[in-house]
């Protein structure tokens, strides 16, 4: 059943409301947050942050618009085992919403095919709604370890495995679109061995390579899947050893790489118990900044 | 037969065929046609002036390089006004994956705006009215929107098409933000996909000339095997080739954004640098490569 075709003034139709990252200088580099009504990927590599960023976008949905958030529930699809109940239950103890965990749906996808089936499913859970709450956060976390296993390199599989990527993203957007949704989907990354050799030497986005734990990698799944996103944004990290020899760091970014409402930018950030943190650029500190920012250098927790 | 009596035999053969041309008229109406700016001047000159009215034209490059940067500058474009050389026209935008963002074609209009503003001073000066078409929410209420979440939408979007070009003959450029992205998935009638996609350039291929406006396909790349190596290709090629009047391929030369003329029955294939700045496209600076002739 067609809905009826009409032209729109974007002005009027189109939404132009954010979500945010719970994190004001995060929320600077992405001009608000993370756009409704599009697909945002997060790539990066194991422990980069991914899911922690995740989680914390599950409770800023909660939030009312006035604070960047939707008011809204959340549906988790995971890939990864086991779901991270624990850091999620920690998070949410400095929740302003009452019952937080009330509020976010939780569904577990082993294959492609179980992830269009939930999706399938998720059209019921987005148009009559459990709670009194509309779902209007879908994160899929993540969309690497869904084809891990089932597909070979040879071009046969490779085809198959980039019509699933179309029909799944193709979903995704129907809902993001359709609902009024924030739709965010995690990536791994692969390593690039050499340059311009294979799909994966081709530049995609803002930077020629992307660095992570000293190594040049790539989002996964080719330049199929990158065709399926609207923003792609990348989280890396590097060790860094002190000058006098002794304690060692990591230190993390966040960069666009690509997105149609955003240029080329990035920022630091870090993992503390509140979450993850953006780090205002050197300049703009204040002393009072200076102080905080110190703190949270000083705080840096890896929080696995 | 001498050159008067050939030429006349043509004259005659006109009248008899009604709706053909002669190759003198194809010729002064090709010279009158009318262009659609890029933002980029260098763009526009391996473009023969810009991107044509009555020809389909496909974009194609990689995700991120710029191809709805160039699809939202020319829906904004169309609507220079006639006083400041351009159409005074409006766009229909249809997007079939959700690229479209109202801020940055806000930002956009108002890059267009402050140009204009800027270097047509001195003409639109006599034209008192137009400071007031010369708002960017004026600029985004003459695009419109579609948004596509399934091929089969997609047809019927271009069906409907058909009437409402009838009725909005402002309507100078249409631009599909992409036209392959429902068309990707796996189809159990191949024969079907292609039978489709057809008949949409064909449908597509008559709005141009019928209505003389600029259609503009935005298109994904792909990587194809072939013999035992990886090429980026233009994603269901081998389907679409034929349908589209020009190609413009943007891709990436080291950190430059460069636009590449791969085809066109007129232009021989040339390539240059462009930039997208918070105004749009607009040309490389001027230490940039010139543009290169191939």
């Amino acid at each position: 059943m067609l809905p009826g075709i009409e032209p729109l003034n974007p002005l009027l139709h189109l939404p132009a409301q954010k979500l945010t990252l719970g994190c004001p200088v995060l929320d600077r580099l992405l001009r608000g947050g993370l756009p409704v009504g599009s697909v945002t990927e997060i790539a990066g590599e194991s422990a980069a942050g991914k899911t922690q960023l995740c989680l914390q976008l599950l409770l800023a949905a909660l939030l009312p618009p006035s604070s960047g958030g939707l008011s809204a529930a959340s549906l988790f699809i995971h890939s990864e085992f086991p779901f991270p109940l624990r850091r999620l239950r920690a998070l949410s103890s400095s929740s302003s919403a009452a019952d937080p965990l009330d509020h976010i749906f939780v569904a577990a996808a082993h294959s492609p095919d179980d992830l269009l089936s939930l999706l399938a499913t998720a059209d019921g859970l987005l148009a009559r709604p459990p709670t009194h709450l509309p779902v209007r956060l879908i994160v899929v976390d993540s969309i690497a370890a869904l084809f891990r296993s089932d597909f070979d390199n040879n071009p046969k599989d490779l085809k198959k495995r980039s019509f699933l990527f179309f029909k799944i993203a193709a979903k995704l957007k129907e809902q993001a679109r359709r609902f009024g949704s924030v739709v965010v989907v995690t990536n791994q990354v692969v390593d690039v061995v050499g340059f311009e050799e294979g799909a994966n030497g081709q530049r995609v986005g803002n930077y020629t390579s992307l660095w992570s734990s000293g190594r040049r990698v790539c989002p996964a799944l080719g330049l199929s899947w990158a065709n399926c996103v609207n923003t792609r944004l990348f989280l890396s990290r590097k060790d860094e050893v002190a000058d006098d020899g002794g304690s060692s760091r990591t230190r993390r970014w966040m960069q666009v790489v690509f997105a149609p409402h955003l240029p080329e930018a990035s920022c630091e950030l870090v993992i503390v118990r509140e979450g993850v943190c953006g780090i205002e650029p050197q300049s703009r500190r204040t002393m009072a900044g200076h102080a905080t920012s110190k703190r949270l250098a000083m705080a840096s927790l890896d929080v696995t | 037969m001498s050159e008067t009596s050939r030429f006349r035999s043509l004259e005659d053969g006109h009248g008899a065929l009604k709706g053909a041309q002669t190759a003198w008229d194809m010729l002064s109406e090709e010279q009158m046609q009318k262009h659609i700016t890029t933002g980029c001047e260098e763009l526009d000159a391996i473009l023969g002036g810009g991107i044509h009215c009555k020809e389909v034209t496909e974009v194609g490059g990689v995700p991120g390089i710029g191809k709805t940067q160039l699809g939202i500058q020319l829906a904004v474009n169309v609507q220079i006004p006639v006083e400041c050389g351009g159409l005074g026209g409006k766009a229909v935008y249809i997007d079939t994956e959700g690229s479209f963002m109202v801020e940055r074609a806000h930002q956009i209009a108002e890059g267009c705006i402050s140009d204009l503003l800027d270097n047509t001073a001195h003409r639109l000066k006599d034209f008192p009215a137009c400071p007031e078409r010369l708002q960017p929410n004026s600029f985004l209420a003459n695009i419109f929107y579609f948004r596509i979440c399934s091929y089969t939408e997609q047809i019927a979007t271009i069906n409907y098409l058909e009437k409402f070009l009838e009725e909005q003959k402002d309507v100078k450029i249409i631009v599909v933000d992409s036209i392959t992205f429902h068309f990707r998935q796996d189809f159990d009638d191949l024969a079907l996909r292609t039978r489709v996609l057809g008949g949409m350039s064909l449908k597509l291929m008559r709005f141009a000339k019928k209505y003389s406006l600029a259609v503009v396909l935005l298109n994904q790349v792909t990587t194809k095997f072939v013999e035992g190596s990886f090429h980026l290709t233009l994603a269901l090629g081998d389907t679409w080739s034929h349908a589209c009047t020009n190609r413009i391929i943007l891709y990436w030369n080291g950190n430059d954004r460069h636009a590449y003329i791969d085809k066109s029955p007129s232009l021989r294939s040339a390539t240059t640098p462009f930039l997208i700045t918070g105004k749009g496209i607009r040309n490389a600076t001027s230490h940039c490569k010139r543009v290169r002739m191939m």
